[in-house]
């Protein structure tokens, strides 16, 4: 997979190969048990034991996937629905633990699975970015740092002392996605969170994406072609649960678009 | 991982804040706010007293009944209240468990918080208590928070074995409520222990090596009046391993609970 990469990013400003390996994923491999009857509950656990139905079936989602990512890489992750990406940057987020083979991470990983999560509507804007921050690992001294950025991104300022069942959710939005990319990790997951707000702001996020190819580490989930085509340096397309291709973006995109032909 | 990891400032950061967003969000939108933390076990301790105290004429020989009746009833609220967000944490936070990775056993920890921070209002009542109605203050006073704490690690214990069987058989939380149902019999609260010794001694015995039993009877000894029937008061000099049940007990469920926790937490994000 690296031979693939390394001959692909052929072009001087795109290899990141020199650069220090910040995740590194071998022969990673995971399978959800999947509830065949409603095994639910205590009652029917109890009558598939009895019957000797196992009550699951095993559904693989990840297929002995391998790759590296190097410092200051801009990684998308594509492929049709239930290929397995969700699951491959929960793995990354350690969410889910490895069934086999290993995930190392070196620094800080900032995921964001979903934005906006532990978002509380009864909590005032402030309180909602400290403790969404306290979740994802920062203490309030880090937060104290990075507030005034993230209220200035999200252009919020005003509203910071409301409550946030009092927000638009567009507004909502802008919060929870200002958090995100301004959160001071080493490494940023996004999943699918990019066309958020209105035009005014959707253009910032594509100017503030622009502006940090090639200076941050990200690996972003999507299954918009021209976001990757734009901001990413490498991709790497997912096919049941393994990595069919992995290389630069336009030849994934090109790639991706032909699964459906 | 468990125990160093409380020691991580990230961990104890998260652990505050959850626990102040819990706290602030239980009385929300009511009209009295925090004065519930102490209005719900005042009145049910009213309720059991009309009934108990005036209409049954229970405890008649216990100095001090009132006091004595509210310690009880106090730190029996505190332990449902701890053990019922405890077992639910895991669930209720399933929204967090499956979108973040972050220690599992803060949501339990902070979930049984709150019912703590309750329970330490509620003792300043019961202190003002028992000084109106007469009870003359004593060093044993300052033992309260050893059994606090003690109540506190066995409702833990509890709440983590059965919050991490919950994430799977929701059953637990109606078992749950049907033994809690049960063991407010099974503990000297509404009743004094000398009643049940009056018919049967062995079983007043039986009934006192139950930890909560003991931490209540321990708190009442100490709190109200040095009449109140404890653990180590209630058995022989000659067996003196029998006078630790209860604290084995406690023990072994926190040990158990947390090792059980800890082995099936990571799959809670799978499971919920």
């Amino acid at each position: 997979m690296t031979q693939q990469k390394s001959n692909n990013t052929s072009e001087p400003t795109l290899d990141y190969s020199h650069n220090p390996v910040v995740i590194s994923v071998k022969h990673l491999h995971k399978s959800f048990k999947l509830p065949t009857e409603r095994a639910w509950g205590l009652k029917q656990a109890i009558f598939n034991r009895l019957k000797g139905i196992k009550g699951y079936k095993e559904l693989k989602v990840l297929n002995d996937i391998s790759f590296d990512i190097h410092q200051n890489e801009f990684v998308g992750i594509v492929g049709r629905n239930g290929s397995g990406k969700s699951t491959l940057l929960k793995t990354l987020a350690k969410i889910y633990f490895p069934e086999k083979g290993s995930v190392e991470i070196n620094g800080t990983l900032v995921p964001f699975i979903e934005l906006g999560v532990g978002f509380n509507p009864e909590l005032s804007g402030r309180e909602n970015i400290y403790l969404n921050g306290a979740l994802l690992g920062f203490s309030n001294k880090e937060m104290d740092a990075m507030y005034d950025e993230i209220v200035d991104f999200a252009e919020l300022r005003d509203f910071m002392d409301q409550k946030l069942k009092n927000y638009s959710s567009g507004m909502q939005v802008r919060l929870a996605f200002s958090i995100a990319i301004r959160a001071k990790g080493d490494i940023l997951l996004l999943d699918e969170v990019l066309a958020v707000g209105d035009a005014a702001f959707q253009q910032k996020c594509a100017d503030y994406f622009a502006s940090i190819k090639g200076k941050q580490t990200v690996i972003l989930v999507t299954h918009n072609m021209n976001n990757i085509c734009k901001y990413c340096t490498r991709a790497i397309l997912i096919e049941k649960g393994k990595v069919e291709l992995d290389g630069e973006p336009s030849t994934i995109a090109k790639a991706y678009n032909n699964l459906w032909n | 991982m468990a125990i160093p990891n409380f020691l991580y400032k990230g961990n104890r950061v998260l652990l505050k804040e959850l626990t102040k967003t819990d706290f602030k969000l239980r009385y929300q939108g009511s009209a009295l706010g925090y004065l519930w933390a102490l209005l719900r076990p005042l009145m049910m301790f009213a309720i059991l007293y009309i009934v108990f105290a005036k209409l049954l004429k229970f405890g008649s020989d216990i100095p001090h009944y009132p006091v004595y009746l509210l310690v009880g009833t106090t730190f029996w609220s505190f332990f449902t209240e701890c053990t019922n967000q405890g077992i639910q944490a895991i669930v209720n936070r399933g929204d967090l468990i499956r979108k973040v990775c972050f220690p599992k056993y803060i949501v339990v920890v902070s979930a049984t918080l709150t019912a703590v921070i309750n329970v330490l209002i509620n003792l300043v009542v019961i202190f003002i208590f028992a000084l109106i109605d007469g009870v003359t203050p004593s060093w044993t006073w300052l033992l309260v928070p050893i059994l606090l704490l003690e109540l506190y690690c066995f409702s833990l214990g509890i709440s983590f074995l059965l919050g991490a069987i919950n994430v799977k058989y929701r059953d637990i939380t109606s078992i749950w409520d049907v033994c809690v149902q049960a063991l407010f019999y099974a503990v000297p609260i509404i009743y004094p222990i000398t009643m049940v010794a009056a018919s049967s001694v062995t079983a007043a015995k039986i009934i006192l090596l139950n930890p909560i039993a003991q931490v209540i009877q321990d708190l009442r000894y100490c709190i109200v009046t040095k009449e109140a029937v404890t653990t180590w008061s209630s058995v022989g000099e000659e067996h003196f391993f029998w006078k630790l049940i209860p604290l084995v007990l406690v023990l072994i469920m926190l040990v158990w609970g947390s090792w059980y926790f800890r082995k099936k937490s990571k799959r809670f994000a799978e499971e919920i």
